[in-house]
């Protein structure tokens, strides 16, 4: 699921306005670029969403003008990567800087603006989140502001859609260079400015504000994070489960199932490709069956609960939270984010770590997820397998999980050398999220997932079909039988697990459906496909991320942690149950 | 005193914050009068509120930063 366009920097198409859409980080540039675009790129309610930059085109009234969405910046230092994509960006030249202010932050955003003036562009200003700002008690004189910067200033409420048309209209007016303030000292001219222009009311302290500071003082941090942690393991196992066998299954098991199969058998006479077709590994039965009715349930509804977490403002006080413990495995705590983005798929995740700073962390999250996080689909796979014969199994796997996480944690930040850099984060309003964008955000996670899933997967299932109704499966597990059998205690016929899980990693899990396992070896067959190759687009992610050596060795060791743990599982859950 | 050895709810003015590049882009600087909202665990940060804003500072770093308490 690669979310995020990367294209040589300065493509500039002749003849069209190139308008640089800049600003702080989370201070809403990504959902002003959608408002005036009509694109889709990946937003959220914390720093670091944009980790390159994305660009598409405004149209008003017959003419088009390029917008980029450049990453969030503090200065233009060029002292971290979104910083230098942001220098070279403006080195390349513009037509336009539209410099986006966070209206609850305006002191600390000015910088980047006295910053911006430095270059002759013209440019306007954006005041957002004016709705966050009145609910804290904070009125900004927009006019006072403008004559301040000598430049437009537009108010908008992004998520809201509310200024965003006459702020596209104002894109293809004529703006003219204006000389930059001068400033002997910014911090005192920021100063200056936001208290002349802004005006601040007592309020009365509202819920959100209060749950803020709840969220991150440990006593009730602490329980409110095992509620949300409870709520969301509810909504998705508990909801998942009811999606399926109140809606999904009845529909393919009594409708699609029987009409397909009498379809086939009504066209093709009695043959090894009618079996392929509708037999045990059917690719007509099982391409529905799998991702539709028994994963999509699951993946759905964590990305419902992920997705209201992330715009919320949530998961980086859960960083800071979870700081004390990070620092254990060599991480600063807000690398909880990629760490739970890895739960919805490893490729967003591992370029999400772009934004964490040093290449040091990035290793060792990116290795971590590699190895033990399974990707929502995967997750979905092992509630339809283990759930539905014990939750202990399913918690299980989940602390096996959880404890390979810690230990290579601490044996990697003991092998890699250097430090952690100390974290410094500013945490953003904790917001409702808006319906609407948090919808069209889950619509379109859901199309990712369907158009990434569904071709692997047909291909995954029309290789295990072939395999097995040509007898070749056979002869392949033979050959594999002293892991599969010897080892692992599985049957021989799990083999078609260890092909498949090469394809995709909820791949991995699904053959075992059509087996009957023991409940030792359900977990068994489930540490192993936990554990065992990271899918195709994560390889090509780590390779073009990190170079061949680290790609194959982080693979070679997620291959081999497979059966090693799988065995030693196995082994022990023989011995106790 | 040193940052992290603040108190819950008293504030404090910065005179001594290092040269940080990111501390002084979020405005973390001599002069600036902020309190203390909490302290995490195990090592983890302390947070600090300046104005309406809510910063989180390692511990390593609020160690480094001496303050004066005012009333």
């Amino acid at each position: 699921m690669d979310c995020h366009q990367t294209k040589p920097l300065g493509n500039r198409p002749e003849g069209i306005k190139r308008i640089l859409l800049m600003g702080n980080p989370n201070v809403g540039k990504s959902v002003i670029f959608n408002r005036l675009t009509g694109l889709d790129v990946v937003t959220a309610n914390y720093t670091g969403t944009t980790v390159t930059y994305h660009e598409g085109l405004v149209r008003f009234q017959g003419n088009q003008a390029l917008l980029i969405d450049v990453p969030g910046i503090y200065g233009l230092n060029a002292q971290s990567k979104a910083e230098e994509v942001a220098v070279e960006m403006l080195n390349s030249g513009a037509d336009l800087i539209v410099c986006v202010l966070d209206a609850t932050h305006l002191e600390r955003n000015l910088h980047l603006a006295f910053d911006l003036q430095t270059y002759d562009i013209p440019t306007l200003y954006v005041l957002n989140l004016s709705d966050v700002a009145k609910r804290k008690g904070i009125t900004i004189d927009v006019h006072l502001l403008s004559k301040y910067l000598n430049a437009p200033v537009f108010e908008t409420v992004a998520v809201k859609n509310i200024g965003i048309d006459i702020l596209k209209e104002s894109l293809f007016k004529p703006h003219p260079v204006k000389p930059a303030l001068k400033i002997l000292d910014r911090h005192e001219k920021s100063q200056e400015i936001t208290e002349n222009v802004t005006q601040e009311h007592d309020v009365e302290i509202g819920f959100l504000e209060r749950l803020s500071e709840w969220c991150i003082k440990p006593r009730t941090g602490i329980p409110i994070l095992i509620i949300v942690l409870l709520a969301a393991l509810g909504i998705i196992v508990g909801g998942g489960k009811g999606l399926r066998a109140l809606i999904l299954l009845p529909l393919v098991n009594n409708y699609y199932i029987p009409f397909m199969t009498n379809l086939i058998e009504g066209i093709i006479p009695e043959s090894v490709f009618r079996n392929v077709l509708v037999g045990e590994f059917g690719v007509l039965i099982k391409v529905i069956e799998w991702p539709f009715a028994l994963i999509l349930p699951y993946v759905f509804l964590f990305y419902v609960v992920f997705s209201f977490l992330e715009d919320s403002g949530y998961l980086p006080r859960l960083g800071v939270l979870m700081d004390g413990i990070f620092r254990k495995i060599g991480l600063p705590g807000n690398n909880i984010i990629p760490f739970i983005l890895g739960y919805g798929c490893a490729v967003p995740a591992i370029l999400g770590t772009r934004a964490s700073g040093s290449r040091r962390e990035r290793i060792i999250v990116v290795s971590l997820i590699s190895i033990a996080v399974p990707c929502t689909a995967q997750t979905g796979a092992f509630i339809t397998l283990l759930g539905d014969r014990s939750i202990f199994a399913l918690a299980f796997v989940y602390f096996i999980s959880f404890l390979t996480i810690l230990l290579a944690g601490l044996l990697l930040n003991r092998l890699l050398k250097g430090k952690s850099r100390p974290l410094i984060l500013e945490l953003p309003n904790l917001l409702m999220p808006d319906f609407k964008t948090l919808s069209k955000k889950i619509w379109i996670k859901m199309k990712h997932f369907i158009y990434e899933a569904q071709v692997p997967m047909f291909l995954g299932i029309l290789l295990a079909a072939f395999l097995v109704e040509t007898g070749m499966m056979n002869t392949i597990g033979t050959f594999l039988e002293p892991l599969v059998v010897g080892w692992l205690d599985l049957p021989k016929e799990a083999s078609l697990s260890l092909i498949l899980g090469v394809v995709r990693r909820e791949l991995a899990v699904m053959p075992l459906l059509e087996m009957n396992l023991t409940t030792v070896q359900l977990i068994t067959g489930s540490v192993v496909a936990l554990f065992y190759l990271p899918c195709i687009s994560v390889f090509v992610i780590l390779v073009k991320e990190f170079k061949v050596k680290i790609a194959l060795l982080i693979a070679l060791s997620t291959f081999v942690l497979a059966f090693a743990m799988g065995g030693i599982v196995q082994i022990l859950l023989n011995l106790v149950m | 005193m040193h940052l992290y050895a603040g108190k819950k709810h008293q504030k404090y003015i910065l005179n001594d914050c290092p040269n940080d590049s990111l501390l002084n882009a979020i405005g973390v600087r001599n002069g600036l009068e902020v309190s203390v909202v909490t302290k995490q665990p195990i090592g983890g940060p302390i947070i600090i509120r300046v104005k309406k804003r809510e910063i989180a500072i390692d511990k390593s770093l609020a160690c480094l930063i001496t303050a004066k308490a005012v009333n």
